[in-house]
């Protein structure tokens, strides 16, 4: 079975994250629909656990989260449910919504907020069928490489993260500088 | 591999194994809709697999109620439950004893089916949000590999059997009491008759009576560890609750024999099972019956059980190797090092405390609101194995303690928590705060219970050194509404939430308790001094404590000071900060903390003069809690019978004043108010809540009819005011509920 629970991760440029701001934005994102094609249901907040997922956008298919894990702040977007696509396809997906969140962050005046788009995070929260191995890596680094590639143009260096006790997790250096608009407009 | 049932195989216990199956195949039939919505939902909670706000599909975003539309359609888990809605799992921890693998299995299911976060609540369990019913039997099946059970978690059952975090460790004990915890968890598990009561059943162990650690005071059955002629045995105690209205439990045995203590509880199980309230909700717990009948009838009916029960081999069988639960160290005692860090002294003053076994101490993690990640559950592991061993416990105060460290490691634990940010000092003070879910996930919060536990920890953490010790060393616990799954009523300072109608909007508020007692297994409950906006909550506190500290006579403790200047005085401290303002002067009274959704449900109007008229029902209530502080007084002053006569009042003032707004005429008598009540509000429906039904009108009604107030010593005056106290919020509800009605249909 295909394992579908993509997680991408973009980190912010330097540059101090007040969480407590992301609060009032995602609920104004739930009020207004701003991810027209999701199901957003609530905000979680968790800016009091030390290297935490900060705030959360609770969705039906996907969490967006303003994490502060290893410290590093960033947009996380989570699938939770199944993708209706390809393998390549949902990798793609995942990389297309976690940077649309990114861009909508850093049109909130409130936030001043910037992602870089030189590293993402990309993570399997699914041990069965994505085992953190050299076989997933096998499997899933093409896909990434042909993902990181469609955004970001360059070659990307991939690096593969962590112990089978944790999830999958593959570091990108995609070689890029650009913004997040450009690497949707390149997509 | 297709499936975690397939990959885990044989590491499953046969009997969980099958029961997830069986639950999995209820999930299919409740799909084919093969299976009633009612019996999927208890099934359901059965298993561990509960609900969460929102879960009927409608959510109010500040702006006005709406509808979330999930994919499933009509599909239901349950009455007025959606299918695909977010759900929470709450994982049964007995006593709240954790082992590494456990805790590297329950981190995996945060990550892969949860927000990456788990949170231990104040009866050591586990709980993950916002998971996916059909991602539940799969997640069973990995709990069950490493020897987890979330049967019986919820629903009308046996939850979780807790005790004391140090039950084997302490100074103070009189026994372990880990080993009794678990038979009783295991002989309890499922057993016939436990499966048909009308409400859940909560056990609690303590090693000793003194400390706070077991709290069994407020369980539906206690055990105290006692040795009497060299004989191990145990207290024990029935009948204590918090929720609505907290009681005391009643000693049903001052000393059970340790092989009398399975069949007693069995005995007291069919006793509650055949006796309990199964038609009302609300007055099903344990504590009604026992109420009911009398603890003097009630030892009876246990005892005439007990002479009836089949011997069972599980009584005793236990009893020949009681140390099978002991936890074995994985290094050698040693001392603190002399050059430890000023950094670890100041974590090492709170978070360690030394064992019985000398070179052995427990170190205490102190988790914000019971919350921690993932990543640092697998970390926390990981420092288990290395330095203390399978010895991880969960405690009632939302923490997690590790057990059997040497003192020759203690600052490299330190270290490690350093490491991961969780080397916060200060357990078990104010800083150290408990809260349940309140408005954040659950389907009864009043107020944002965990938004104010959070802002309150922020704002002391910032100040905690400079706090007096005996401030420094208050508890604070608070509860999203009256259910006080926050254990408000045991703190020194309590908080539950209501909300309050101001100018045609809704305030979010939390009642302020005071005086709770959390030693001695939490001995007595603290009284409700009075209502406060939830955002001037950080002020009552700041006033409360400085009223303490510039009033006290000598070392004289909060708990002493309460009792000697009683709580009216705290009342007129609070009083400049009882009232919001109005809206357009500052709108953040009318949100909550954490929240800035609009405290509004519905799409209330406001009139023209709204603001500044205020109606009779209004001025009613008003005068009906005057009346319950009053009472409250006379309580403190001795006079039980005035307490009494005092609460039923401040109830018939209330009623009278919801009567009217009705306009219906009635006169000033009792009997003509009440009538009018129960006739208008009650049999109409108008004054049920919407959760406890007609709970909270049934108090009235009763005292009325039985005319209680007579006569009335301090524990039915006490009673009385809790429950006068319930019906002023149900007033304070109802007038809500009927302003949102009448401008509806103005609309």
């Amino acid at each position: 079975m295909q394992a579908t629970k993509f997680q991408v991760k973009l980190y912010a440029r330097a540059g101090a994250i007040e969480l407590e701001k992301l609060v009032p934005v995602f609920h104004e994102w739930i009020r207004n629909k701003k991810i027209s094609d999701e199901l957003l249901i609530d905000v979680a907040d968790y800016a009091h656990v030390p290297q935490g997922p900060g705030v959360v956008l609770i969705g039906h298919q996907s969490d967006y989260y303003l994490d502060v894990a290893d410290d590093r702040p960033g947009l996380l977007y989570s699938r939770k449910r199944g993708f209706d696509g390809d393998f390549q396809a949902g990798i793609d997906d995942a990389f297309q919504r976690a940077l649309e969140a990114c861009e909508l962050l850093e049109a909130e005046s409130s936030l001043d907020l910037e992602f870089a788009t030189d590293e993402v995070l990309f993570r399997v929260q699914d041990r069965l069928n994505a085992p953190n191995g050299d076989a997933t890596y096998a499997e899933y680094k093409p896909a990434l490489e042909q993902a990181s590639a469609a955004f970001f143009g360059a070659a990307p260096s991939l690096e593969r993260l962590g112990t089978e006790r944790e999830p999958f997790a593959v570091r990108i250096h995609t070689g890029a500088s650009g913004s997040v608009a450009d690497a949707l407009a390149k997509h | 591999m297709t499936s975690w049932k397939e990959q885990l195989g044989d590491r499953i216990p046969e009997q969980l194994a099958g029961e997830v199956d069986l639950f999995e195949g209820q999930i299919e039939l409740k799909k084919q809709g093969k299976l009633d919505d009612k019996i999927f939902a208890e099934t359901r909670l059965r298993r561990g697999v509960y609900g969460q706000r929102y879960d009927n599909g409608l959510r109010d975003d500040g702006t006005g109620q709406k509808t979330l539309a999930f994919p499933c359609g009509d599909l239901t888990k349950g009455p007025d439950t959606v299918w695909d809605a977010p759900g929470m799992m709450r994982i049964k921890i007995p006593f709240g004893k954790l082992t590494a693998e456990q805790l590297d299995v329950l981190s995996e299911l945060a990550e892969e089916n949860s927000d990456s976060i788990l949170h231990v609540t104040t009866r050591q369990d586990i709980q993950l949000h916002f998971i996916h019913i059909e991602e539940a039997p799969d997640m069973m099946r990995r709990l069950a590999s490493v020897g987890i059970t979330t049967r019986e978690a919820c629903g009308n059952s046996v939850r979780n059997v807790t005790a004391c975090e140090y039950a084997g460790v302490c100074t103070t004990q009189a026994f372990d009491v880990t080993p009794y915890a678990n038979a009783i968890t295991q002989f309890l598990l499922g057993h016939p008759d436990v499966q048909d009561f009308g409400r859940k059943f909560k056990i609690a162990f303590s090693g000793c009576e003194d400390n706070p650690c077991g709290l069994v005071t407020f369980h539906d059955l206690g055990a105290v560890a006692h040795v009497r002629d060299g004989k191990r045995g145990f207290r024990v105690v029935v009948g204590g609750g918090l929720g609505a209205v907290p009681v005391q439990a009643k000693v049903l045995a001052e000393f059970c024999p340790e092989e009398e203590l399975l069949p007693l509880a069995q005995a007291v199980s069919r006793v509650f099972a055949r006796l309990g309230e199964k038609q009302s909700r609300a007055r099903a717990r344990i504590k009604f019956l026992v109420q009911k009948v009398g603890i003097d009838e009630f030892k009876k009916l246990v005892a005439e059980e007990r002479e009836g029960l089949r011997p069972d081999e599980r009584w005793t069988a236990f009893l020949d190797d009681l140390h099978a639960t002991d936890e074995k160290p994985v290094r050698d005692p040693g001392a603190i090092p002399g050059d430890a860090p000023a950094g670890f002294r100041a974590w090492a003053e709170h978070n360690l405390k030394p064992q019985a076994q000398e070179g052995y101490y427990s170190a205490i993690v102190k988790l914000p609101l019971g919350d921690f990640t993932a990543t640092q559950g697998r970390a926390l592991a990981d420092l288990a194995r290395k330095y203390t061993g399978d010895s991880i416990r969960c405690t009632v105060e939302q923490n997690l303690t590790f057990r059997w460290l040497s003192g020759a490691d203690a600052v490299a634990f330190y270290d490690g928590l350093i490491a991961l940010q969780m080397a916060a000092a200060g357990a078990g003070t104010i800083t150290d705060m408990t809260s349940c879910p309140g408005t954040d996930t659950c389907k009864l919060g009043i107020s944002a219970s965990r938004g104010l536990t959070g802002e309150l920890r922020k704002r002391l953490t910032l100040v905690e050194d400079e706090l007096d010790p005996a401030v420094r060393a208050l508890r604070m616990k608070a509860s999203g509404c009256f259910n006080s799954c926050g254990q408000h009523h045991a703190a020194d300072i309590g908080f539950t939430g209501v909300s309050r109608q101001v100018g045609g909007r809704k305030v979010p508020h939390f009642n302020i308790v005071l005086g709770g007692q959390w030693t001695e297994n939490a001995k007595s409950y603290g009284l409700v001094v009075g209502a406060v906006p939830s955002k001037n909550i950080p002020k009552a506190v700041d006033l409360i404590t400085e009223h303490y500290l510039a009033n006290r006579e000598g070392d004289e403790s909060f708990q002493a000071f309460i009792a000697r200047v009683g709580k009216r005085e705290f009342r007129k401290v609070l009083a400049p900060i009882q009232k919001p303002p109005p809206y357009e002067e500052d709108p953040s009274y009318y949100s909550d903390w954490g929240n800035p959704r609009e405290y509004t449900i519905g799409d209330i109007g406001i009139g023209e003069c709204a603001g500044e008229i205020v109606p009779f029902v209004e001025f009613g209530l008003q005068q009906a809690e005057q009346q319950l502080h009053d009472a409250q007084d006379a309580l403190e002053a001795g006079q039980s019978e005035a307490a009494a006569l005092g609460a039923f009042t401040a109830m018939v003032t209330a009623a009278k004043a919801l009567v009217r707004h009705l306009e219906v005429q009635v006169k000033d008598d009792a009997d003509d108010v009440v009538a009018n009540f129960k006739t208008h509000l009650h049999d109409t429906t108008l004054f049920h809540d919407p959760f406890a039904k007609g709970k909270f009108a049934a108090y009235l009604l009763k005292v009325h009819a039985e005319q209680s107030y007579e006569n009335a010593n301090d524990e039915i005056a006490h009673r009385m005011l809790d429950e006068a106290q319930l019906f002023l919020e149900a007033a304070h509800a109802c007038y809500e509920r009927l302003t949102q009605a009448a401008a509806a249909a103005a609309e």
